[in-house]
């Protein structure tokens, strides 16, 4: 269990958070750039005193402002996994793995070393430096050395921001896998939501300093707790299966359900994604009425949240969905929960991603 | 020297003088590699001699004459030569390429006995200029050093000479010549004439030289 | 628009000239044969070593304080610092009789802390330790620069991460830090070798100058001009040597990132 409080000025940023993260889970942390969310990081890892706060992992206090503790940072057992990986250019890729490994002989360090490395199909590059490495090979580099510490508690900052989108893929899955491997809490901080949705168990929206809701990622997406919270979750996720189709689009077979089209190429295992204001919704007697919209879902609504002058929508189709329409059109089709609707988008909104 | 030829030098006429002031070896190499300034006027007559014999320097006129004496600070107890070879004496002297350190090193020649030997065994310097030794004594890094009269005269609040015996006294003697290929040298004869006998002889008197 | 391109090569071709031939000279004017006899001269050669071992102490000297101090003022902000700063690089545009006179009034017999000095029983004035008291003032500023901007260089993650793998900051400054500031630390281990070695007017006025105690090649060079070109040219090549091959092996460790060319 890892529990970080802290309430700080940083800047012309008020910092004020608290947030808990389990053995085993992943929380990520999601906000805009500025929101402070590596400031968060920081604060847990050590790097950074705030003026009060908090940080427990597990049975150790590792600070608490209060009784002048502050452990620092080479004390305290935590892996941070840093934007840029941080690598140390003046050694290969081992003796970057090897460098927490200490109090045993020089074989054994390498060893250890050689194994982590193996365990992410990294070993035939063990002696090489990290600038000959492209950036997901550094990003494995990275997580073994931060594994090779034996943490108990992982920090992540932007883990995947720093890999061209080809490679993010692959690497969003290893991660996954290290994630889901590793017992000790995980807290992780993005700037993307899916990323976020994606990685995380959990998600907390951060913006200037405050989390502003926190919640799984489709319980954010179907029930925004403000506006912002409503704009920052866009991308209602959905995984299929992708085959290209006669007309040059590419037709989804949806997990659980259901198909779609879309005119990103695709092939394979992808994540279907869709903004929620692009989806219309009709009542589910109505006819379809003929238009452009080539992709129709029949779902039951979960839950109906007000925004100013918006309504988020939860949907329950053969995946959750979240669709956005006007306070005004949501009042005039009464939509209440347990109403059945169809949920229509057009195939030129709806993106691609391989997984 | 230095402050009475150039207090003489602005009133030759004829030209202007420029006065390039450095050792005497100094500038004797440069010479030798080439270098002709119209006159050349040394602190010895060996190297205008030597110039000479090299076919660099016409035969050399001699113009003033100096004395060596002890130099030392002005709460020194040190009252004669002898006084130079007690032990953790500190004395700053001409190296030997140098006038100022040949004529020292002929001088301690002189002397009865080991004494030069002991005396030349506390030498802590070998400095390239008088300018240097002056420098080691007013700073007190040096006990006594080896100066010209006319160099102890110029710092008479911090230092004062121990004159030396005249049978020790090398034979200090300025000497000058015109430079083989110089640019002027009819300005060049009338400078060197005028060190002996005219307005430059009368202000080397003023700073304390004899003629020769 | 050939003309340019051939006015640049034409610059190129004057300077180079300009700055060559002196040096070649010092090894053509005189005979191999002749410098090689000439550095026999129980003179020279005490002058050679004398060099060596002063700058080799002064470099001692100039690296375990510089490099702590310049690693402080890189990573470090305080109000002072731009004051510290300039303070420390102050020597570097002393002329060195400046910095020679410098010397006299801090540490030399009558200066304001020679009491002290000669008090705790340290002679500097005409002695060895002199020459490297005045080696040391006049060669750390062009160290301690160049150590400075090479750890500000170095991207302060790196140090972070240290830290959280483990590494108590004192650790983490001798296993990454160092090594990632080297090629910037070596270039100002260069450059203050070499002016190190060459120091000649603080040295004569701080130390003066005596046959293995505190004269150096430079001040050999001087004292020999007049009456034995010959081993000043010997002593200049010598030096000239020494120079280069320095430059040289900076150059070869640490590629043309260490000497201002563009990153390799």
């Amino acid at each position: 269990m890892l529990r970080v409080e802290a309430e700080t000025r940083l800047g012309v940023l008020a910092l004020d958070v608290a947030l808990e993260v389990s053995r085993g889970e992943c929380l990520a942390l999601a906000g805009p750039s500025g929101a402070g969310k590596t400031s968060v990081l920081r604060v847990a890892a050590g790097l950074l005193r705030p003026e009060r706060g908090r940080v427990d992992a597990g049975a150790d206090t590792w600070l608490d402002t209060a009784r002048g503790i502050d452990v620092p940072p080479e004390q305290r057992r935590c892996g941070y996994v840093f934007q840029e990986y941080a690598l140390f250019p003046h050694l290969t890729a081992w003796q970057n793995v090897a460098y927490p490994l200490r109090g045993m002989p020089r074989r054994e360090r390498r060893a250890r070393s050689l194994g982590l490395l193996e365990r992410f199909g990294m070993r035939e590059l063990a002696d090489a430096r990290p600038q000959t490495l492209s950036g997901g090979e550094r990003q494995r580099v990275a997580l073994a050395r931060v594994l090779a510490r034996d943490p108990g508690v992982l920090l992540l900052d932007e883990p995947l921001s720093a890999l061209d989108p080809r490679t993010r893929a692959g690497a969003a899955r290893e991660l996954a896998a290290v994630l889901r491997e590793v017992e000790a809490p995980a807290l992780f901080v993005t700037h993307d939501f899916a990323e976020a949705a994606q990685l995380g168990n959990r998600v907390g929206v951060i913006d200037a300093g405050r989390v502003i809701q926190e919640g799984t990622p489709s319980e954010l997406a179907a029930t925004p707790q403000s506006a912002f919270v409503a704009d920052f979750t866009g991308a209602v996720v959905l995984t299929g299966m992708a085959r290209s189709g006669a007309d040059g689009l590419t037709s989804v077979k949806l997990d659980g359900g259901g198909e779609v089209t879309s005119t990103d190429h695709g092939e394979g295992p992808v994540a279907v994604s869709v903004y929620p204001w692009e989806i219309a919704i009709e009542p589910v007697t109505a006819a379809l009425a003929p238009g452009s919209t080539q992709n129709h879902l029949s779902a039951e609504v979960l839950s109906v949240t007000r925004v100013g002058n918006r309504v988020r929508l939860g949907l329950a189709g053969p995946q959750t969905l979240a669709a956005e329409i006007t306070g005004v059109a949501a009042d005039e089709l009464g939509l209440r929960a347990g109403a059945r609707v169809t949920a229509s988008w057009k195939a030129s909104a709806t993106r691609l991603v391989a997984i | 020297m230095t402050d009475a030829l150039e207090d003489c030098s602005s009133d030759f006429e004829g030209a202007d003088v420029r006065l390039s002031l450095a050792g005497s070896d100094e500038l004797a190499a440069q010479i030798r590699q080439g270098a002709k300034p119209d006159v050349y006027a040394a602190a010895n007559t060996t190297l205008p001699e030597e110039l000479n014999k090299e076919g660099l320097l016409s035969e050399p006129v001699e113009f003033a004459t100096s004395e060596l004496v002890i130099a030392v600070p002005r709460d020194s107890d040190v009252r004669q030569v002898a006084d130079l070879g007690r032990r953790g004496m500190k004395l700053a002297i001409g190296s030997e390429s140098v006038p100022i350190g040949s004529y020292t090193r002929e001088l301690l020649s002189r002397l009865p006995g080991h004494q030069g030997d002991r005396i030349l065994a506390n030498v802590r310097s070998n400095e390239p200029d008088v300018k240097g030794i002056v420098g080691k004594l007013t700073q007190g890094a040096a006990d006594a050093g080896f100066v010209y009269v006319t160099d102890v005269n110029a710092v008479s609040a911090r230092l004062r000479a121990v004159k030396l015996p005249a049978d020790l006294e090398p034979d200090v003697t300025y000497a000058a010549g015109v430079v083989k290929g110089a640019k002027r040298p009819h300005d060049a004869r009338d400078f060197v004439r005028g060190l002996t006998d005219g307005r430059c002889a009368d202000a080397l008197a003023r700073a304390g030289f004899e003629a020769p | 628009m050939r003309a340019f391109p051939a006015l640049l090569a034409l610059a190129l071709a004057v300077a180079l000239t300009f700055l060559t031939v002196p040096i070649v000279a010092i090894f053509v004017d005189s005979s191999p044969a002749e410098l090689i006899d000439s550095l026999g001269e129980p003179g020279a050669l005490d002058a050679l070593w004398l060099s060596l071992r002063a700058t080799a102490m002064a470099l001692a000297l100039i690296l375990i304080v510089g490099t702590p101090a310049a690693y402080l003022l890189a990573t470090r902000s305080f109000r002072a610092k731009p004051v510290v700063v300039t303070l420390v690089e102050l020597p570097l545009v002393l002329p060195p009789a400046v910095a020679g006179i410098a010397l006299l009034a801090a540490v030399g017999p009558s200066g304001i802390l020679g009491g002290a000095v000669a008090a705790a029983g340290i002679e500097l004035s005409l002695q060895t330790a002199g020459v490297v008291v005045a080696l040391t003032f006049v060669a750390s500023p062009f160290y301690v620069r160049q150590a400075m901007a090479a750890f500000a260089a170095v991207d302060r993650t790196l140090l972070d991460a240290s830290r959280t793998l483990g590494a108590s900051e004192a650790r983490g400054f001798v296993r990454v830090m160092v090594p990632a500031a080297l090629p910037g630390l070596t270039a100002g281990t260069a450059l203050a070798l070499g002016r190190a070695l060459g120091e000649f007017g603080a040295t004569l006025m701080f130390a003066g100058s005596f046959q293995g105690i505190t004269q150096t090649v430079p001040l050999a060079i001087y004292a020999k001009l007049g009456t034995d070109f010959e081993t000043a040219l010997a002593l200049s090549a010598v030096l000239v040597a020494i120079s280069a091959a320095i430059l040289l092996s900076v150059k070869l460790v640490h590629g043309r990132e260490a000497l201002g060319g563009a990153p390799g």
